[in-house]
């Protein structure tokens, strides 16, 4: 097991909490949750394989296909294929000794795809609302893809990224654009990326911020599930430790589950 | 056709007038007037009156020639102008009928037996649409199946090439390998559940 605080990619590639803006971000912790930490340690080699699902949406021809396949593949086609109803790739880390799998569903942007890609929105952890920042009409869309996305899933269940492609062309109408979408992302509740498939710039940092929230919510949830079963067999020490976690993340849950316990 | 009844009564007629005959016969026949075609016919009665009587016959005669040749030029001027403006609106006649033909063509379906949604498919065009949405959901979803079946198998590969790769260099090839090979079953479960839409 590695060291607590160093996260790595199965690729070694440098896994990080940080944030790309402070305007768009929605939390600036460090690290996981404590409790998480020491969960994953007691945990690790024992747990199966955690995966999480993301769902990348947006108009035709931003690049939700390309930034995939740089984050993917490492690599950047210049030819524009538009993708057919909808495809995945799944991308496998190991996060403080856990293996831990993102299933990432690229979606078709076209219209007459969009019956065959919604099927895929349901039980989505990320919904990732791509557009391009040269084109601010892409930019409007994204609130109608986010509907669209949320509709399929639980209130509040996804965490939600609105990411800029096409970094690469950055000029001054990129700039302006990348205001409003700073906005933009604060009325989504999301958090903001501007990137580059092309150059890859942010695009790791970017996955990894995605993989890193993900999986501490993910194990998060399942510390929730477990916590039924511990509470019956009696294991004090760990009631106390969910208890804790669930009343920093589900304060909704907090009092019923407390109140049975204590 | 007016016009030549007109000037067979001229020739008829015996009045007693000149002056504006001269001119009017000068004109363009485009431009005639009814008073031009009475002045005419007053110039030619006269001529026709002195043809039967003494010394200025042949002069009558000769002026007669004149007028009539002139006339009949009107009258073909008029005659071939007409049949060119019947021509043109003929032609015009036929493009219109045509236009109207090729509207009545493409509006047809759409207007006659289909509703405003609806979408006529040449059957020749080897590019027309001809899969349901239902079929294009069931190969993506096998293609979906086919690829989790893919990722499984290298990850497999993998594995064993690591074991390989650990016999051959006499390390403990057992411990690597049971390590590792928890990794696939799980993805292999994973998968199952991974290449099917959420109903």
């Amino acid at each position: 097991i590695r060291s607590m605080w160093s996260f790595w990619l199965k690729n070694l590639r440098q896994f990080s909490f940080s944030w790309y803006t402070p305007e768009a971000c929605l939390q600036f912790k460090e690290h996981f949750h404590a409790q998480v930490r020491t969960a994953c340690q007691q945990s690790a080699g024992t747990v199966g394989l955690k995966i999480s699902k993301v769902v990348v949406v947006g108009d035709l021809y931003v690049g939700k296909t390309s930034l995939i396949n740089r984050f993917c593949k490492d690599n950047f086609n210049r030819d524009y294929k538009a993708t057919i109803g909808v495809d995945f790739e799944i991308e496998r880390f190991e996060i403080v000794g856990i293996p831990y799998n993102l299933q990432i569903w690229d979606t078709a942007g076209q219209e007459k795809f969009k019956c065959i890609a919604s099927a895929y929105y349901r039980g989505a952890e990320v919904i990732i609302t791509v557009f391009d920042l040269a084109d601010i009409q892409t930019l409007d869309h994204t609130k109608q893809w986010l509907e669209d996305a949320l509709r399929e899933n639980e209130p509040d269940s996804s965490f939600i990224f609105l990411v800029g492609t096409k970094k690469d062309l950055s000029d001054a109408v990129c700039e302006r654009t990348e205001i409003d979408a700073i906005r933009f992302a604060n009325e989504m509740q999301a958090e903001y990326w501007s990137v580059s498939a092309k150059t890859g710039e942010n695009v790791n940092e970017f996955f990894s911020r995605v993989a890193a929230l993900a999986f501490e919510q993910s194990m998060i949830k399942e510390l929730e599930k477990t916590m039924g079963h511990m509470v019956q067999i009696g294991t004090g020490n760990l009631i106390s430790m969910l208890n804790f976690a669930s009343c920093v993340y589900f304060p909704h849950l907090c009092s019923q589950r407390l109140g049975r316990v204590f | 056709l007016t016009e030549e009844e007109e000037e067979d009564e001229e020739e008829e007629e015996e009045e007693d007038e000149g002056g504006g005959a001269e001119s009017a016969l000068e004109k363009s026949p485009f431009q005639l007037t009814a008073e031009d075609v009475y002045d005419i016919s007053s110039v030619v009665g006269r001529d026709l009156l002195q043809l039967s009587a003494g010394p200025r016959a042949s002069a009558a005669a000769a002026r007669l020639q004149f007028s009539i040749v002139r006339v009949l030029e009107m009258l073909e001027a008029l005659v071939s102008g007409g049949s060119l403006a019947e021509e043109r609106l003929r032609l015009e006649r036929d493009r219109l009928r045509m236009e109207v033909e090729a509207l009545r063509g493409e509006g047809a379906p759409g207007s006659l037996n289909l509703g405003p949604d609806k979408m006529v498919i040449d059957l020749t065009d080897p590019n027309r649409p001809r899969f349901t949405l239902q079929e294009l959901r069931e190969v993506l979803q096998e293609r979906n199946q086919l690829k989790a079946q893919l990722l499984v198998v290298q990850e497999e590969l993998q594995c064993y090439k690591r074991y390989i790769y650990h016999s051959v260099y006499k390390l403990s090839a057992q411990q690597q390998f049971s390590r590792n090979s928890e990794a696939p079953t799980s993805l292999s479960q994973l998968t199952t559940f991974t290449v099917q839409p959420l109903e």
